[in-house]
């Protein structure tokens, strides 16, 4: 599970493919390690192509957006398949997360 | 290991190591290919299985691989079934917290049991919570 980043207006996005599960977690979680000690302020999530996510990734995420929290950051999350959105839904996790479905407007209006 | 009983139902039986998870849902979602399933449906099944087998690699054997995991799944009235057992000494499925709670929704864990509850159609325990079946319709 590559992660691709690039910085568009300020916003660091990731695109992230295949599987967010409990074997790709570790090295996702590198990735955001160190944007997350860099305090990087925004970050944006593509979703796009990513086919699964088990309870590994959902806490992978989680842990994303608490890291941010703490220091004022804040996480956008785009495009997921409807199928995982559901997962967010099922969870609730909908309630924390910041879930778009165009790429270019979640940069645009991260001011 | 994989051995078919003659009563229809498949065993496979796993080290505890979370690497051989995926052989279990592959093979298992290979004996439904008659069934023509929509991607939701097998989403739904892959991840069920994987958290089960996982919850039982790591909490019920704590990851140890001397122990072992058994799966054991069979198809009957367009229904697959799905039991997945442990050498462990069992949890209390009842005490599991809420992972949707204020106080849980920011964990780190906590939501493989609930997802497996909520995507497939009947989940349920054994006494001591070391043996899992759960059941979904096919059609």
């Amino acid at each position: 599970m590559p992660v691709r980043t690039e910085t568009k207006s300020g916003v660091t996005v990731c695109r992230m493919d295949g599987e967010i599960d409990i074997n790709s977690s570790p090295d996702i979680k590198k990735v955001f390690d160190k944007l997350i000690t860099q305090k990087t302020p925004k970050i944006v999530i593509i979703l796009s192509n990513v086919t699964y996510v088990d309870s590994s990734g959902l806490a992978t995420l989680v842990e994303v957006l608490k890291n941010m929290r703490s220091y004022g950051g804040r996480l956008r999350l785009v495009n997921p398949s409807s199928k995982i959105r559901s997962l967010f839904e099922i969870t609730k996790l909908e309630k924390l997360f910041d879930i778009m479905s165009n790429e270019e407007e979640a940069v645009s209006t991260f001011s | 290991m994989n051995l078919r009983l003659e009563t229809g139902k498949m065993i496979i039986k796993i080290p505890s190591d979370i690497r051989r998870m995926r052989e279990v849902s592959l093979k298992i979602l290979g004996s439904l290919k008659s069934y023509d399933l929509d991607n939701d449906r097998m989403f739904d099944i892959r991840l069920a299985v994987e958290e089960a087998v996982r919850n039982a690699i790591i909490h019920g054997n704590e990851s140890d691989k001397a122990k072992s995991v058994t799966i054991t799944y069979w198809i009957e009235d367009d229904k697959i079934n799905v039991v997945v057992e442990d050498e462990g000494k069992g949890f209390d499925p009842l005490g599991l917290p809420d992972p949707t709670a204020n106080d849980n929704i920011m964990k780190n864990s906590g939501r493989g049991v609930y997802l497996v509850k909520k995507l497939m159609d009947e989940v349920e325990f054994n006494a001591i919570g070391n043996k899992l079946k759960m059941t979904k319709k096919l059609k």
